[in-house]
Parts: C-alpha cells; sequence; structure tokens
C-alpha cells in the first residue's frame, strides 16, 4: 500500500462531507492489514511475539501524517533473533514513507508497569492487538487494569493535562489553536474518555456529554486531516493561512474570506468549549481508583460500580479501610447503598473469610479518622452487622449524673479519645507514649467496642458484655492470648478507675492487690489507656489534668511492682491458679511434675504464659540434667521465639545472650526465671536482623547446636563473638543517655538493676556479663524494648544474698561505664 | 457558723461523707485540688529516673456548720480521713459571718 495514496483518498472522503472518525477508521484500517501482512512476512521469533496499535492509531483515529505508534512485545528477553524480526519488520513500513513510533518491551517490563514512563502508560491505555499472540496483549493489559496502576496513571494523566494546559495559558481561546495539543483540542478529547477508562466507564454517559464530545472530536478529526494534507507533516497548528483555505474548501458561508474564517473559528471554539467543559466534568466527578471497585471522588472513597458492590458484602469493609488511608470519608452515595443493602446479609457474608476478618482487625488499630469512619459504618448499619452486640446499644440511654452521651456514642468517643492519643501527642504525652509502646493496639479498640454492650441491660454490664464478646470473639478468629486480653479488659474496665480515684494508692498492699489483678505491663498499658479513654468519653471535662494524674500514679507503681518488686511473689502448690493449671494438664503430663515445675517460679510467670505455653514448659524440663540445655526455636509473626529450659550456672544468661548476638540476632523482649532448685527457664523473642534464619535453611538447627556447647561448656560465647564486638560498638545509637540503676529496696531477696540505655546489637550479653564479672548471679530477668529504647531489669544476687552497698557502686559503676563507652 | 475546709485524701472523700452524714451534715462542696503540705511531694522512678511529684492530688472539702456543732464535725472529719501516714491533710476553720439562701434571700441563723 502506498502512503501517499491512502492520504489522498482521506482528504477526498472528508470534503465530500464523510465523516473524519469514519474516514480514518478506514485509514487505520488499511494500516492494520499492512501490518498483519508485514508480521507474517517478517517470519516471527520462536517466542511469543505480539504488535499492538497505541495512541491514536489504537483508537483507529490516525491522521495521516501522524506517527504510526506500534508496540511490540515479545514473551521473553530481546536477542539477536527478535532483532532480526524487527528490521523484518519496521524497514519495509520506513521504506513505504510511514513514519513508525515503535517501543519494544518484554514480559518482564510488563510486569513492574507502574515504574514505566506515564507517557507510554497513556497510550497503553488505548492499546489494541493487531498480530501476534493475543494471550501475550492479554497478560500485558491484565497488568495495566490493577487499581495500582491505575491510579499511577490517573496521576500521571492529571498531571500531563495540567502541565500541557499551562502551555496554552490554560485558554482554549487561541487565535492559531493547536488541534491537538490545546486546551479543548483532540488531546483532550482522549483525555476525558481515559479518564473513563481508568475509573467510571458510565463517566461520560451524563446528560449529552457523550454525544457531544464525538461531535466536537469528529469535527477536529477533519480539521486535522485537512491540516496534515495541506502541510504534508504531522504539524497540527490551525494557522491564519490554513484557516482561509479550510473555511473555503468546507464551504462555510460568508461574502469575503474573512466571515469565512469567522464562521469556521466560530464552530472550532463551540467545540472546543464543548471538549473542555465534558473534560472538567470528568476530572471533578472521576473517582480515583484506589482499591477493586473502589475510587476516590471529591465526595470520598465510593463504589464505581454499585450495583456490583451491592451484591458483594464482602468488599464493604475495604470501603472504610480506604478512606481511612486516604484521609477521607466514605461517600455519602456508598453509604447510602450500604445502608439499603445490609439487612439481606449475615456477618458471615461481610467478612466470609480469615483473611476478611483479619482484614477488620487491621482496620481497627487507632488513627486519624478511625472514629469517623466508625461512625459511618455505624450510622449504614454496617457495624452493628459485623460486631452484633454493637447493635444492642443503639441510641441506648442511660441515665446517670455523669454519662452525657448515649451508650453507643461514649463508646465511639472514647476510641476517637484513643485516636487523639495517636495522632497529637500533647497533651497527654505519657499516655502517647503508652499507646506507641502497645503491640497490638486494635485489641484495645476492639475491647472499648465490646466494654458497655452488655449496657442494654440494667444488671452488671460487665459480665453481660463479656458474655456477649465471647461468642463474637470467637466469630472473629480471635483466640487464646488476645481473647483473653480483650476479656480482661471488658471485665475490668471500670477497676483501675475505681482503685485510682477512689483507693488509697499509697497504700502498697492496695497497689500489690492491683498489679496481681493485672499481672503484665502490656495487659497493664492496655488497662491504663482504656480507663483514659472511657473515662474522658463519660462527658466534656470528666478526665480533669487531676484524674489523670492520679491514674499516671497508679500506673507506675503497678508497672514498677510488676517490673521491680514481682521476684518475692512466688507461686505455692496451693494457689488457686497453679492448682487449676495441675488439674487441667493433658494427659501426657503427671500431676507432681507440673506442681514440681511450678512451684517457686515468680507468680508472674502464670499470668503471662497461657496453659498450653506452660506446659510445653513442662515437657522442656523433663530429665533435664546438668550441662544440658532443652531448646525449642520457632518463628512467631515478625519475630523468632527461643524457648530453653536448662540447670543454672555460672555466666549462663551471659552466655545464651552472647551466643545469639554472635549470629546477629536483636533480643527485643523476653523474661528469664529460675525457681529454688535452679532450674531455668529462658523466653527470647527476637528479630533475625542480619536474615541468618531467614536465609539458610539449616540455620535453626546451627542456632540449637551453638548454644548446646555453650551450655555444656565446649566453646564459649566470647569465642564466638570475637571479631563481631568492634563491629557491634561502631554502631552509634541514638536516644537519651543511657542509665543504670540499682534498687537494694525493692524486694526482700533481691538486689534489682535497672537498665534503660539506647537498643544495641549484643546489649543484653554485655550488660550480664559485667554483671557476671562482678560473681553476680542473675535469677530474674525482664526484657523488653519500646522504640529504640532498651528496658531491662535484672534480679541479682551474690553469694546467695542481696548486694552490699559497695558491691552496688561497684557494678553501677562497671555498667555507667559500659553503656556510656557503647554510646 | 464555721466554714470547715478540710484538704483531705482523694479516697476518703466517701468515708467523711459518711462521718458527717451521721452528724446530719449533709450539705457540702467537694473540689479536686493539687498542692502539697509537709509531704512535699514525693520522687518517683519510671524506668530507671527519677522524676518530681510536686503537687500531689487531694481532695478539698468545705461544709458550713453551726458554732455548736463544729467541734465534733472537726472531730469526725479528722477520724474518717486519718490514715496515719504523712499527706492525710489538714482542716482550716475559719468564721462565717453571714449566709443566705439564693431561692428564698433567707438569712441563715
Amino acid at each position: 500500500m502506498l502512503p501517499d495514496e491512502a492520504r489522498r483518498e482521506i482528504g477526498l472522503e472528508i470534503l465530500s462531507g464523510e465523516s473524519g472518525a469514519a474516514a480514518l477508521d478506514r485509514y487505520a484500517g488499511r494500516i492494520d492489514a499492512e501490518i498483519v501482512r508485514l508480521h507474517a512476512a517478517a517470519r516471527p521469533p520462536g517466542q511469543a511475539v505480539a504488535l499492538a496499535a497505541l495512541g491514536g492509531y489504537g483508537r483507529r483515529h490516525l491522521c495521516p501524517y501522524s506517527d504510526i505508534d506500534l508496540l511490540i512485545l515479545f514473551g521473553g528477553p530481546v536477542g539477536d533473533a527478535e532483532e532480526r524480526f524487527l528490521r523484518r519488520l519496521l524497514h519495509p513500513l520506513w521504506d513505504a514513507g510511514f513514519i513508525v513510533g515503535h517501543q519494544v518491551r518484554d514480559r518482564d517490563d510488563v510486569a513492574r508497569l507502574e515504574a514505566d514512563n506515564p507517557e507510554f502508560l497513556l497510550a497503553l491505555s488505548d492499546a489494541r492487538l493487531v498480530a501476534g499472540d493475543s494471550m501475550l496483549f492479554e497478560e500485558a493489559l491484565a497488568a495495566f487494569r490493577t487499581p495500582r496502576v491505575r491510579a499511577h496513571v490517573f496521576t500521571a494523566l492529571e498531571r500531563l493535562i495540567d502541565t500541557r494546559h499551562a502551555q496554552f495559558n490554560e485558554t482554549l481561546y487561541q487565535l492559531e489553536p493547536d488541534l491537538k495539543e490545546a486546551p479543548g483540542g483532540l488531546r483532550d478529547v482522549s483525555a476525558a474518555r481515559t479518564l473513563a477508562a481508568l475509573t467510571d466507564g458510565a463517566l461520560l454517559d451524563r446528560g449529552e456529554d457523550a454525544g457531544r464530545l464525538a461531535q466536537a472530536e469528529d469535527f477536529l478529526l477533519r480539521l486535522r486531516s485537512l491540516v496534515h494534507l495541506e502541510r504534508r507533516r504531522n504539524d497540527n497548528v490551525l494557522g491564519h493561512e490554513i484557516q482561509e483555505k479550510l473555511a473555503g474548501l468546507l464551504g462555510y458561508a460568508g461574502a469575503s474570506a474573512r466571515q469565512r474564517v469567522e464562521a469556521l473559528m466560530a464552530e472550532y471554539f463551540g467545540r472546543a468549549r464543548a471538549v473542555a467543559r465534558v473534560l472538567d466534568r470528568a476530572r471533578r466527578g472521576a473517582p480515583v481508583p484506589v482499591a477493586e471497585n473502589l475510587g476516590r471522588t471529591r465526595d470520598g472513597i465510593g463504589f464505581i460500580d454499585a450495583p456490583k458492590a451491592a451484591a458483594q458484602p464482602e468488599t464493604w469493609l475495604a470501603a472504610f479501610q480506604s478512606a481511612l488511608d486516604a484521609g477521607v470519608s466514605v461517600s455519602d452515595g456508598t453509604l447510602d447503598a450500604i445502608r439499603r443493602h445490609v439487612d439481606r446479609f449475615a456477618v458471615g457474608d461481610v467478612l466470609p473469610t480469615a483473611r476478611h476478618r483479619a482484614a477488620l482487625l487491621r482496620f481497627l488499630a487507632p488513627r486519624q479518622g478511625l472514629y469517623a469512619r466508625l461512625s459511618e459504618m455505624h450510622d449504614c448499619g454496617l457495624l452493628g452487622r459485623i460486631i452484633p452486640p454493637f447493635q444492642a446499644i443503639t441510641c441506648r440511654v442511660i441515665r446517670d449524673f455523669y454519662h452525657k452521651y448515649t451508650v453507643d456514642e461514649h463508646t465511639l468517643q472514647a476510641i476517637r479519645n484513643l485516636e487523639r492519643l495517636a495522632v497529637e501527642s500533647e497533651p497527654r504525652h505519657r499516655f502517647a507514649t503508652l499507646l506507641r509502646e502497645l503491640e497490638s493496639p486494635e485489641l484495645l479498640v476492639l475491647a472499648l467496642l465490646l466494654h458497655d454492650v452488655g449496657k442494654w441491660r440494667d444488671e452488671d454490664h460487665a459480665e453481660e458484655s463479656v458474655r456477649m464478646a465471647e461468642a463474637l470473639l470467637d466469630g472473629l478468629d480471635v483466640s487464646g492470648v488476645p481473647k483473653d486480653t480483650i476479656l480482661f479488659l471488658i471485665r475490668h474496665h471500670l477497676r483501675m478507675s475505681q482503685v485510682a480515684f477512689r483507693r488509697d494508692t499509697e497504700d502498697p498492699e492496695i497497689v500489690r492487690e492491683f498489679s496481681a489483678l493485672v499481672g503484665s505491663e502490656e495487659r497493664l498499658k492496655l488497662l491504663c489507656l482504656m480507663t483514659l479513654a472511657d473515662v474522658a468519653a463519660v462527658g466534656p471535662g470528666t478526665l480533669s489534668k487531676w484524674n489523670e494524674d492520679l491514674l499516671w500514679r497508679l500506673y507506675v507503681d503497678t508497672y514498677n511492682y510488676l517490673t521491680v518488686q514481682y521476684g518475692d511473689d512466688l507461686i505455692e502448690r496451693t494457689q488457686a491458679a497453679a492448682a487449676e493449671c495441675v488439674a487441667r494438664r493433658p494427659a501426657d503430663l503427671d500431676a507432681g511434675e507440673v506442681a514440681a515445675f511450678l512451684e517457686g517460679l515468680p507468680r508472674r510467670y502464670l499470668q503471662v504464659f497461657d496453659r498450653h505455653a506452660i506446659y510445653h514448659h513442662v515437657r522442656l524440663a523433663r530429665d533435664i540434667h546438668p550441662d544440658e540445655v532443652h531448646l525449642r526455636l520457632e518463628p512467631a509473626e515478625s519475630v523468632w521465639e527461643l524457648t530453653l529450659v536448662t540447670l543454672d550456672k555460672p555466666m549462663l544468661f551471659a552466655s545464651i545472650c552472647g551466643v545469639l548476638s554472635s549470629f546477629g540476632m536483636d533480643i527485643l523482649r523476653g523474661h528469664a526465671m529460675t525457681n529454688p532448685n535452679g532450674l531455668v527457664l529462658d523466653v527470647f523473642q527476637f528479630t533475625d536482623a542480619e536474615r541468618f534464619l531467614a536465609l539458610n535453611p539449616g540455620a535453626p538447627d546451627i542456632v540449637l547446636h551453638a548454644l548446646e556447647d555453650v551450655v555444656a561448656g565446649r566453646s564459649t560465647a566470647i569465642d564466638r563473638l570475637r571479631g563481631r564486638q568492634s563491629g557491634l560498638r561502631r554502631r552509634r545509637p541514638a536516644g537519651d543517655p543511657p542509665v543504670a540503676r540499682v534498687d537494694g529496696g525493692a524486694s526482700r531477696k533481691y538486689t534489682v538493676l535497672e537498665i534503660v540505655a539506647p537498643d544495641t546489637p549484643g546489649l543484653l550479653y554485655r550488660i550480664s556479663h559485667a554483671i557476671a564479672a562482678r560473681d553476680c548471679a542473675i535469677d530474674l530477668v525482664l526484657i523488653s524494648t519500646e522504640g529504640q529504647t532498651a528496658i531491662d531489669v535484672f534480679h541479682i544476687t551474690k553469694d546467695g544474698a542481696k548486694l552490699t552497698p559497695a558491691d552496688q557502686r561497684a557494678l553501677t559503676g562497671d555498667l555507667q561505664h559500659m553503656l556510656e563507652d557503647n554510646e | 457558723m464555721k466554714l470547715l475546709k478540710a484538704i483531705i485524701r482523694p479516697n476518703k472523700v466517701d468515708d467523711v461523707k459518711d462521718a458527717l452524714a451521721k452528724l446530719n451534715i449533709s450539705g457540702m462542696t467537694v473540689t479536686e485540688v493539687r498542692g502539697h503540705g509537709k509531704q512535699k511531694g514525693h520522687t518517683a522512678i519510671y524506668r530507671g529516673k527519677e522524676y518530681n511529684v510536686s503537687l500531689l492530688p487531694k481532695m478539698q472539702v468545705e461544709v458550713v456548720v453551726t458554732n455548736t456543732i463544729a467541734e465534733e464535725a472537726i472531730l469526725a472529719i479528722v477520724e474518717a480521713a486519718r490514715t496515719g501516714e504523712i499527706g492525710d491533710g489538714r482542716v482550716f476553720v475559719l468564721p462565717v459571718e453571714q449566709s443566705y439562701r439564693i431561692r428564698t434571700g433567707e438569712r441563715d441563723l
């Protein structure tokens, strides 16, 4: 086919009154046929190849001198055979006088589409297969259709439109307009259509937009084609001279050339204005794709295809999650749609799989906007569908002197108080710090959602709330420790305020009792924050600074008891919790075995480990002999957990820490406990900072063997750490100066050593080594890491007794020196 | 008439209220206050660091009584609010010249 001949035909067709779009469609069809022929003649290489038309050619609006934009997509890497194929395909086109803009990509390029240049991605939105492998082509388009890539292209398109319009001073009223690039030109027509394709297919169906756009496009295509033919090149500017010529050729009315030009340009400006208006409306109304069938508009996050979403309740939570992520509301239309259909579905329809239920928990993490999204969810009936007990307190009125809101709003306000702590540290900085330290803050929100559901009855609402929550939590896959924690929080949500505000917290017995109830620092933080959020949600000003101080004071006293004073409270056989643990043991464990294991360990042990873990520890302790260690190493969510039972010996704790450090492990949390018979139970949680365990299949066994060797005395931690020490110390930590504080009075049996220092690799090893170097025995250890700060509490003795003041000073000096040297 | 102004531990308000009720004294004003007397606050330790709690939370109970039962009321407050430890608080006794009921304009004798 000769291009000049084909181009001449377009001109004749247009001047004879033919539609511009139809003429160009025929022209594109002829090019297609030529490419199909050349593709076959070029003998495609062995691998899959697809030839796709892009841009105006893809839309079948190929103007006479426009570039023929071709995407040549290969299934694999491009080598010599592919290069030869490209030459055989492209050279004949160039020789014939066509201007070909070609892009060569392989399958891997398409897999990383969002990293590609925006112009290419936009061109791809009009891609049309001309020849070759349709599967390969569909695969590329599927990658293009993901919400992430569409959102990326959408943003890029918006930016390109703004940049292009700025080049024309953002006005379409140009005396010599560029028919393609100017505002209201062909690029804007294409942009409006692309916006619709990327977001909402029905975007242009409003009113007469689609019809006006099609008419304007046809007009512009006719003009552009004639300009091309007059200029014999890809020139799109409708200059003065050509205006005069085209006005005559197209038969515009007027006695003079000037009048005919004015008639032509009047029509041009009318058409361009129509395009600009349609594009503007599309830009305002187009939902930015954020997730499957979800888009963001100025009204917020909404379903793109509402009828489809109405039948898919499992997609509803995603709308609220996307709104939370984007910091906007869920659109009124979407809330209305959910409101209309929510009664048709049960909780199992909304949260049908474990993945959906896990998504709900993630959604509940306190952050900016959570209160607003939960309120929307409540308002449209979805919250009551997901958490049925919540329905029981909707608009529930409890008349008392204090509460200012209905029970449901009080609950949501309590969550709002947590959200405020998460967003702005001041003015409740100390409580905000606690919130940041929580391992699973979403459990606190779930507990708050449920804490007052029992108020649908007038009796003891906390117990009723617990009863209602139990069944719900099972349905949400919340079990084990998280479930126990939530039920604990609900059952005791009034307890901390009662103790803080109404009991004498200077009485050590009151603090001891409260500590026994709470059991662990994590639960204490949760209950403290729950109390704060709950009291502050009763009404404005209910939580005064005065109350805050009382609450904080009880928190600190209890925290100190749990971390510094717990060593004196030991498990006795007759203790109810121990007896229950023995009574409910599994069949493979003997009653005496369990009781002997428990006796003499700190009572804290029964509160921080559930029965399943305790029985596992008992099994590990079976038949343990001196110099032996029984171990278990397993992944636990984002960390690794090492459980270790052995018999006590000098330097033991330091050696174990040293081995873990030698593999680059960073110990985050843990407990080390010793019973009066010298049985040692250590549980460490650590990160595999150097990915030794992750990258080496046999690595867990290597770590375990190294621990066995060190405990048995076959090697030492110092040997293993040689060469690593200097490297570890070079890493300068950030944060407050380190503190090493010895308390000789907190415990009857132990000297308590508290270390608060910037977390560095090997820190725990160096501390425990310094303690052992002073001939002190480490009996109990609590290890925690809050952000970048390590907080470790050691209960130590020397020759079976507390340290003398002189020993305390010497040890403190060693540690302070070591910690400061570490900085 | 006397105005008894008692600064007491927060957890002792109910005990003081009950003790005064036994003397048929029911009207009182309770205010959350912060301050220190001989107790002068204390040093608390949190995560190895000391910090000063200079102003302690206290409750201020104000009650106006006739001269005839003032002594008895003071004793009741002291007994109810006492723990024997530093920080139990103080009772101040102030003379009251006149008192009027706002609703009726009636003057108390």
